[in-house]
Formats: structure tokens, sequence, C-alpha cells
């Protein structure tokens, strides 16, 4: 049978019960999921408040990254069932849900936890997002560390 | 000549004051070529030129890779989604 893989790029609400019950099958007994959301007030290293963030994409090389992103998924742990991977964008204010990865699996003990994981990591080196920062001393664009290799 | 479109995102589109061009480039232009370009083209990108990402309709190019036929290209930032 076909396992349930979701990914998408909204302005709208991300909605995690909707989300968790797609990728939920009869044989499904474990979900790990990931979500990310805008931080107000940050105190690790440079110390500084968000007003809000501005997420835009390159939307349809960010879909095919999405789907390639779920494919190593499931070529590193061939127990994961379903996949979801949401990115919501726009401007997004602190507390609001930005990303959500949700694997779930038959068993919890079978790489869902890592495979989440491996998900919204490789989101953040791959796929075209970008936000920016807006806070009560200005804005700037947030960039990564990561330079994808060929046949990233 | 080859004609391509050119999409800018992120602090790219804010230096180059547009969300994409077209532009007409030598066939056999490669990426590095396209690079060399821009910068003497566009001052205000020439600083990004360094460490910008740059795709050929929606994979990963790099330096060496010849942009092919009426491509859909694009120029941004290491990305910072999530």
């Amino acid at each position: 049978m076909e396992f349930p893989t979701i990914f998408s790029i909204t302005e709208d609400e991300i909605d995690l019960n909707n989300l968790l019950a797609k990728v939920t099958l009869t044989s499904t007994g474990a979900a790990a999921i990931f979500t990310g959301m805008v931080r107000g007030a940050t105190t690790r290293g440079d110390v500084h408040e968000t007003e809000y963030l501005e997420y835009e994409a390159y939307i349809p090389m960010a879909e095919e990254k999405m789907r390639q992103v779920a494919q190593e998924i499931r070529a590193r742990w061939p127990s994961i069932e379903g996949i979801a991977i949401v990115q919501r964008i726009g401007k997004l204010y602190p507390k609001t849900p930005t990303i959500l990865i949700a694997c779930t699996a038959a068993h919890r003990d079978t790489g869902v936890f890592e495979a989440a994981r491996y998900g919204i990591d490789r989101l953040k080196e791959i796929v075209p997002i970008w936000k920016k920062e807006v806070s009560p001393g200005g804005e700037f664009w947030v960039e990564g560390d990561y330079t994808p290799t060929a046949g990233e | 000549m080859n004609r391509v479109k050119l999409l800018f995102f992120a602090t790219l589109r804010d230096r180059a004051g547009a969300k994409s061009m077209e532009l007409d480039i030598p066939a056999d232009l490669t990426i590095q070529g396209l690079k060399d370009k821009i910068s003497e083209e566009y001052p205000n990108l020439r600083e990004s030129m360094s460490s910008v990402l740059i795709t050929i309709n929606r994979e990963y190019a790099f330096d060496e890779a010849v942009i092919p036929t009426n491509a859909e290209l694009a120029m941004f930032p290491p990305v910072s989604g999530g």
C-alpha cells in the first residue's frame, strides 16, 4: 500500500490535527511531530526581541525539495509510514507555529524521532525558504549557513 | 543568444530591486560566467556573488554548469526556512 506524503507551503494556519489524521494509517502506532514557532524573545546568543517574521519561498522549487526530503527520510528509515512537511509563509507573529514535520510509524522505536529531526534539519539546508526578522531595532534577512553540493 | 528568466529572493531581491528579470545571455554561458556578467552590470549585486546560491530549472547549479536554453534561473542567499 502507498504511504501518504504531504508537503505544502501555505499562508494559512497549520492544522496539526488535520495533518496528523492524514498521516495516520490503521497500522500506525506512533508519530513524532516537530513544530517550530516564532520566538518573540531570544535569550541565547544575540539577545533580542522579534516583532514578527516575514517568510517567503521559491514555491515550485520548495515543493520539489520538500518531496526530496521526504524521499531521503524514507531511504534512511524504511519503517516510516506517513510524512507531512508544511511550511507557513507570510507575516507571522510570536508564538505562531511556522513549520510542521510529522513522521508516523507502527512503533516508536523504529526511527520516527530521528526521522522528524532529520526532516527539519534538512529543510533548513536545502528547501528555498527565507525569513526576514523585524524587530524594534530594525529588520534583516536571516541567512542560513549551508551550501548545497551537486545533486542536492 | 539565449533568453533566460532570472528570479531573485530575499536579500538578492532587495538589492536587485526586482523579483525577476529577463536576460539575454550568450549560448554556452556558465554559472561562473553569469556571476561575472551580473557583477559587471549590476554593482548592487556584486558583493552578493561570492556567497549566492544559484539554481537552473529549480535544481542547485555550480560554477561550471552551462545554462540551457530558456532556463529558469534563480539567485538567493543560503536558505533559512523552518
